[in-house]
């Protein structure tokens, strides 16, 4: 554990506070250079040239015409002749042009041979038995059984059973700046400005893939527009990247179009499960058994958790990943998660109405144990209340007319520990402070919340801390993911500040005739402990330093942070029964995260999380044609997202718990929304729909099969 | 907020220059005259063709392809990187520009059609001094950026409702920034932020 003097400030003037965004003047102006607008003296354009088909093997590529066409200074194959490719979107060459335009043209001239061969679009055809042998593995992977407790005990105390298959829909990033990166080159040293996630971890695959030391490698990246999960390694495009740059000797930009982005850069994988679970007569689950399945794509895994939160006590998973010919997944904001919970909580209010009880109190009766990282049963009690819960019908809205009105509810978790980032701090005799640390900023607030720790340290106003970041000239930080950038950044901005300041009252305690431990900073001054008056301002403090700075290490130390949040989320939809669609009204959203380091931005990240949720339940979908293998709507008008009218009232409320220390938050406020819309689309409807998207078609179906003889 | 059609060619241009040789290869200069017209439409390009613009009250000249967008233009060739590209089709607002006074979606207008048109890009909107637009501090002010990606859209989007609509109600505010869209989900922010910022813009006709 952390030494006690790195203890978060029991009365942060800072810390828990609203604080603006410090690069806001930057992004509202258009200043902020993100990769995408880095422009460099004699820059080429490059472009990749990508696999038409969902399956086929390479015969032969051609170059020459390409390599003769105007503007043209590198031309390179990414796959040889002979390798298969197994997704529309596989990369197969890549192409820089004087321009881009120029170098559009010539991508086109590349000559690719294919041998077409049969593909898998959908996870039905890839569990058929009769599917041809697509990937050399197997089309499937069965994984291990997961068994607890006795099954058929549990399911001989149920009163009620349900049986019923859910599932969710693969979704991609939308990354709004597109994958890419810039990449130039000085001798044998490359220096890569790439929209990434993590600036270290993108240098240790540049040197790994381009077979050159990783000190020879430096990555930028002061902006980024949005990655969710799907911006960690150099990927194809950024080594291709280097690769165009070192042949042309000259730097290359390559940015993805919208197309590739949505082709092969990640997406959500799908999850489907085939579920049967019990409950007794007074409400309490007995029994859950589980055959589930998805696909991360062309060889890539579909894991999520089931079942979701609640206490079943017997229960038996068995999951099975199948392998579809199309871009691979990646981590998506809470990977699992969403998926889990939609498959788990509409099946709770399918239980409820066995057993006749509410929702919120059939959900409390079977949560596990409360804790810290537990608080279900007071945040479903509280946002009950200031949602107006009392006011829900049973299920069914029996007004008249076309438009229906349900409220749902659903519940979250989500780890988000900490871990060893490092970070610099120099202070100079002018009283200038720079905090430096390899981390990034991917618009979650991370360059603020380094200059508050550091700023509420010192005892100094936010402006007075110059922090340096998004760049790995300066220490080691992981990659943002997982919600543990504020868990790990803080502590070690906290942690190498405290010393930095030690190191300046060994400075100045001798001319304040004072114990350096008896010296404290605050309010812009430092002064003895109890006599205020005894004291120097920080820059007269700071002459006393004299011509060698202080220049000071530090490292994320355990104590500071912790893993693991709860929340709950409540939802408010309206559905034209006419129609079929789904206006979501409200939704209110009870979140934990430990310390809040900026009420400010976390509250925004709540937002966000929430507003991605209502995109996954009403609008995006990634669709396959399954005759041909291509995705049908590569673009972002035909891939649905949520505009500003579709945008519901959003009451966020985040539970500050400082004696937990900082655990991240980016995450779990998006895992729980789709679900609580889906069960008030069934609360409001009366028809459960057990798959997500919610498109109206879907909407429509299930009335139909409602009013046909039910869908309970 | 209006947008205007996705490319910047009216019938009368379109129809005149698809009677040469096709959209994708003629395109007719802007601002040419009715004698000029008569004469036949002056075919340009594929090559590098001189283009004029005025950006944020500056003349630009150019050397480009006539197939170059204005959003390609001024940010690869004048290098005001503001304005982003994201969609690349007209569907997500990020390259929103102002043009005569109505937003255009920058990524699906050609440079060479706006020429002898005022072009205001996110870059020009803050004073020379830096102070920034209202609707520039009011979106710092409400957090209503996370990446930023959008953010130039979205304040060229806030600035052209405002300058249309100085006091607009909710509905109307909600409708002229439909066409843009934030992927991190900062729009009940940005709501505010615009709604934040009625009665600091002047009206623009």
């Amino acid at each position: 554990m952390a030494d006690p003097k790195y203890a978060w400030p029991a009365k942060p003037t800072l810390l828990s506070t609203p604080v603006k965004r410090l690069d806001g003047p930057e992004k509202v102006t258009g200043r902020a250079r993100y990769t995408y607008d880095i422009n460099r003296p004699g820059m080429l354009y490059g472009v990749m040239v990508r696999s038409p088909h969902p399956h086929a093997r390479i015969v032969s590529i051609d170059l020459s015409a390409a390599q003769k066409a105007p503007g043209v200074k590198a031309a390179l194959t990414a796959k040889d002749p002979g390798a298969k490719v197994f997704y529309q979107g596989d990369p197969v060459a890549a192409i820089a042009a004087d321009t881009e335009e120029r170098a559009r043209d010539a991508a086109r001239l590349v000559k690719v041979e294919y041998e077409r061969l049969p593909h898998i679009s959908s996870e039905a055809a890839a569990l058929a038995p009769d599917a041809p042998a697509v990937f050399p593995n197997g089309n499937t992977r069965k994984g291990n059984a997961d068994e607890t407790g006795d099954l058929d005990a549990g399911f001989k105390q149920a009163a009620h059973i349900v049986e019923a298959t859910y599932s969710t829909h693969v979704i991609t990033h939308v990354c709004l700046e597109t994958h890419g990166a810039v990449c130039e080159w000085d001798g044998d040293k490359l220096t890569a400005w790439v929209t990434t996630q993590g600036v270290h971890q993108c240098a240790q695959g540049f040197a790994q893939a381009l077979g050159i030391p990783q000190a020879n490698v430096r990555v930028i990246t002061q902006y980024m527009g949005g990655g969710f999960g799907s911006k960690f390694a150099p990927d194809m495009q950024g080594i291709l990247c280097a690769k165009l740059a070192r042949q042309a000797k000259a730097p290359v930009k390559l940015m993805l179009d919208r197309k590739e982005e949505h082709l092969d850069t990640g997406n959500r994988p799908s999850a489907f499960a085939q579920i049967r679970a019990g409950v007794d007569s007074n409400g309490r689950l007995t029994a859950f058994d589980a055959r589930s399945w998805g696909t991360g794509g062309a060889g890539a895994g579909s894991g999520f958790p089931l079942p979701y939160i609640y206490d079943f006590p017997n229960r038996r998973r068995q999951h099975t990943d199948t392998y579809i010919n199309a871009g691979q997944q990646r981590a998506m904001r809470a990977p699992g998660h969403p998926q889990g919970c939609f498959l788990t909580e509409i099946l709770m209010d399918e239980l409820a109405d066995r057993v006749r009880m509410d929702p919120v109190e059939f959900r409390v009766k079977n949560l596990p144990p409360a804790g810290p990282n537990a608080m279900w049963a007071e945040y479903f009690r509280r946002g009950a209340q200031q949602f107006g819960w009392d006011k829900r019908h049973a299920t069914g809205d029996s007004s008249s007319g076309p438009i229906k009105t349900g409220m749902g509810v659903s519940a979250h978790r989500w780890g988000g520990a900490g871990r060893g980032s490092q970070a610099h701090v120099d202070i100079t005799s002018d009283g200038g402070v720079v905090v430096k640390c390899g981390t990034q900023d991917i618009g979650t607030g991370t360059r603020t919340i380094v200059a508050m720790v550091a700023a509420e340290t010192f005892g100094l106003p936010l402006s007075a801390v110059k922090p340096e970041i998004g760049d790995t000239l300066y220490p080691f930080s992981g990659g943002s993911g997982g919600s543990t950038t504020a868990a790990s950044v803080t502590p070690a901005i906290r942690v190498t500040s405290v010393k930095a300041l030690d190191a300046l009252f060994a400075k100045v305690a001798p001319t304040l005739g004072a114990q350096p431990d008896d010296l404290v900073a605050e309010g812009g001054r430092i002064f003895v402990k109890g006599n205020s008056s005894k004291g120097l301002a920080w820059k007269d403090a700071c002459k006393l330093i004299g011509t060698e700075p202080i220049s000071v290490d530090g490292k994320w130390e355990d104590g500071l942070s912790s893993s693991g949040t709860s929340g709950v989320q409540f939802a408010e939809a309206q559905v034209d029964i006419d129609t079929g669609i789904v206006k979501v009204t409200r939704i209110l959203a009870i979140q934990d995260c430990g310390l809040i380091v900026d009420r400010l931005t976390a509250e925004s990240q709540a937002y966000g999380g929430v507003i991605a949720a209502v995109n996954f339940a009403l609008f995006e979908d990634r669709l396959l044609d399954r005759s041909t293998g291509q995705m049908v709507n590569p673009n972002m008008e035909w891939y649905l997202l949520a505009g500003m009218s579709d945008v519901p009232k959003i009451d966020i409320i985040l539970n500050n718990m400082p004696e937990r220390g900082v655990i991240g938050i980016g995450e779990p406020p998006t895992v729980s929304t789709a679900s609580a819309i889906a069960n008030a689309v069934r609360n409001a409807t009366g028809a459960t729909i057990r798959s997500l998207p919610l498109h109206p078609h879907k909407v429509l179906a299930a009335l139909d099969q409602e009013r046909a003889g039910g869908t309970l | 907020m209006s947008k205007p059609e996705p490319f910047g060619v009216s019938r009368r241009d379109f129809l005149k220059s698809a009677g040469v040789g096709g959209l994708a290869t003629a395109v007719t200069a802007a601002g040419e005259t009715d004698v000029d017209a008569q004469a036949g439409p002056r075919v340009v390009g594929p090559g590098d063709v001189p283009v004029t613009l005025t950006v944020n009250g500056k003349r630009v000249d150019l050397k480009i392809e006539p197939r170059v967008t204005l959003l390609d233009a001024i940010r690869e060739r004048v290098d005001l990187t503001g304005n982003k590209r994201v969609c690349d089709r007209g569907a997500c607002g990020a390259c929103t520009m102002i043009v005569d006074g109505r937003t255009v979606y920058s990524c699906s207008t050609l440079a060479i059609e706006v020429q002898g048109k005022q072009i205001r890009t996110v870059d020009g909107l803050a004073s020379a001094d830096g102070a920034l637009h209202p609707v520039q501090q009011a979106f710092c002010d409400k957090d209503a950026l996370m990446c930023g990606f959008c953010t130039p859209g979205f304040v060229m989007a806030t600035v052209a409702l405002l300058e249309k609509h100085p006091n607009p109600t909710a509905e109307q505010a909600r409708k002229g920034l439909d066409g843009n869209i934030c992927r991190c989900g900062t729009f009940v922010r940005v709501m505010e932020a615009a709604m934040a910022s009625v009665g600091k813009v002047v009206a623009r006709g």
